[in-house]
């Protein structure tokens, strides 16, 4: 099982290949409620395929914790879906009633929107800072470099012994994957904004760089941020597998929980809740940025 | 069309007003522009001089590498020039301002804004608030057709209507003179004979100086009172030509053919 999970892992964090191959598998998701009828069908036909080869496998492997049937994966995230337990709200420390699914979701939150939002900003805001000034980029192009190639996960040491296990250091974790994403992605579309369109603001009245930045460099480089944005809320659900892994609480804890209890088919329940979670926020993330950016060509 | 500023050189212009010779209201004062590096040294521009007169129409035309794009971005203020200066309002250029309304070949609108948005943009670095601005900007849509297009983004539209918007933009923040380069060189002869007709009718209702460069020599016979012809190797002045022709100009008319062939004649086409 563990072989499965550092495979995981390592996906988590070689950000760059998993980036190109998630787009383009992104996009066909995207689409689907703009596909024909036919288009559905077949949509259909090769899901029902699939579980049916799936169905078929499991029944001839026999044993639940070597290959769990599509059906016991399903009745296994009914009874998570439903079974009662409480989730804490942090800070406040009040008890809330939740279902167990439910509670490891919102656990998986607690660390994976902060680290994602933060992650984000910070990366943002040193793309756009690097794109912007040349001498600011020449400076720290070496050493964004080297850290950039690094693994998020591998930084897990200083997640324990600065901030500790669980949360916090959870947060740190994808807050690193975040802001590698999204500061390529700001620093590329700064980077690509036409000298031309600076050149129209400045003898348009355009005379100081925050006010460039503000009104030309920003919006020009919007869409390529905005991507960022939505390849880190896809990768951040990677890496929160990954950080989970020592012992912060979650859906990525359950993952790996369910497996080392040879509970498999809770294990694969808990990983179609990763993907249903993906497939909610990208697909909202979609609809906000295509209403947001329809000048797009 | 009265201006939205009455700054200091409005009034200049008043004071210096005495002489009977029309303001002159560009000066080109010598300019070099030279490009160097290790390996080479190309001269851009050598030593142009001319005058632009207040309200004029003076087309600059010549053979690609004449200089003539390197001569509007340094009016523009885009670029400086080696050697001379370039003098708006007896004021030396510096910079880019928006004393100069400028009309790019490739349109340069900011995608992410609408057709209103483009036109605002200039008005909102001036300060200019609402409701002046709205109206501002309706009045310079009207001015180029484009009311109706007002919500429109610049993907939405055609190579003309973009130039129009163009146009509207840098008319809106109330320049001393259009500086226009190739600005209809993207678009097709039919809809080039329509802005053609346009930028005539604007000038006339603004009554601003319009400084245009084209390689066009039609072009440049049909819309404007002088020619600055220009050679190349290095970028240099040939021959101001006055187009003496009533307008609206046809080109079926033998004297505005005599002046293309003048003007080609110079170039040496």
């Amino acid at each position: 099982m563990s072989v499965e999970v550092g495979t995981d892992s390592e996906t988590g964090a070689t950000t760059e290949t998993v980036t190109g191959g998630d787009t383009s598998e992104q996009s066909s998701i995207g689409s689907l409620s703009d596909l024909d009828a036919i288009g559905l069908a077949y949509g259909a036909v090769g899901t029902g395929v699939f579980l049916a080869i799936w169905q078929t496998a499991a029944m001839a492997v026999g044993r639940t914790y070597l290959l769990p049937s599509p059906v016991e994966v399903a009745t296994a995230f009914l009874v998570e879906l439903t079974a009662p337990t409480s989730f804490t709200v942090p800070f406040v420390e009040i008890s809330v009633p939740a279902t167990r699914l439910v509670a490891n979701l919102l656990q998986s939150l607690l660390h994976y929107l902060p680290g994602l939002v933060v992650g984000s900003v910070l990366g943002i805001a040193l793309g756009v800072a690097m794109g912007w000034s040349g001498r600011l980029d020449d400076a720290l192009t070496p050493v964004t470099r080297f850290l950039r190639p690094i693994p998020p996960l591998a930084w897990i040491v200083f997640a324990i012994v600065w901030i500790g296990i669980g949360h916090g250091g959870a947060a740190f974790i994808v807050g690193i994957g975040a802001f590698w994403i999204n500061f390529y992605n700001a620093y590329a579309g700064v980077e690509g904004v036409s000298t031309h369109l600076r050149e129209v603001a400045s003898t348009l009245g355009v005379d100081d760089d925050l006010t460039m930045i503000r009104k030309v460099i920003l919006p020009a480089a919007t869409p390529s941020i905005a991507t960022g944005v939505r390849t880190s809320i896809g990768q951040c659900w990677m890496i929160v597998v990954a950080a989970e892994l020592f012992g912060a609480p979650g859906v990525g804890f359950q993952i790996i929980n369910a497996a080392q209890n040879l509970a498999t088919d809770v294990s694969v329940a808990y990983m179609a809740v990763i993907s249903l979670v993906f497939l909610v926020s990208d697909g909202a993330f979609r609809r906000v940025e295509r209403r947001a950016l329809a000048w797009r060509d | 069309m009265a201006g939205l500023r009455d700054g200091p050189k409005a009034e200049a212009d008043g004071a210096s007003d005495g002489s009977a010779v029309a303001t002159p209201k560009v000066v080109v004062d010598g300019v070099d522009k030279v490009y160097e590096s290790d390996r080479q040294r190309v001269e851009a521009l050598s030593d142009v001089s001319f005058t632009v007169s207040e309200g004029e129409f003076v087309c600059l035309v010549g053979p690609s590498g004449c200089g003539k794009t390197t001569l509007f971005r340094t009016i523009a203020g885009l670029e400086a020039p080696t050697g001379g200066e370039i003098r708006l309002d007896g004021e030396a250029v510096t910079g880019p301002g928006t004393d100069r309304g400028m009309v790019f070949q490739e349109y340069g609108l900011f995608p992410w804004r609408t057709v209103r948005g483009n036109v605002a943009f200039g008005l909102e670095e001036q300060g200019i608030e609402e409701p002046d601005r709205s109206r501002r900007i309706d009045e310079m849509l009207e001015l180029v057709g484009l009311d109706e297009f007002a919500d429109a983004y610049p993907k939405e539209l055609s190579g003309g209507m973009k130039q129009r918007v163009g146009i509207a933009r840098a008319l809106a923040v109330d320049p001393e003179i259009l500086l226009a380069d190739e600005p209809f060189g993207s678009v097709d002869a039919q809809t080039r004979d329509m802005l053609h007709e346009e930028l005539l009718r604007i000038w006339s209702e603004t009554g601003k100086t319009v400084l245009f460069v084209t390689h066009d020599v039609e072009e440049a016979v049909k819309l404007s009172d002088r020619v600055v012809v220009m050679a190349a190797d290095p970028g240099r002045v040939r021959e101001v030509v006055d187009v003496d022709i009533d307008r609206p100009r046809k080109r079926t008319d033998p004297a505005f053919a005599e002046y293309v062939d003048r003007v080609r004649g110079l170039i040496g086409e």
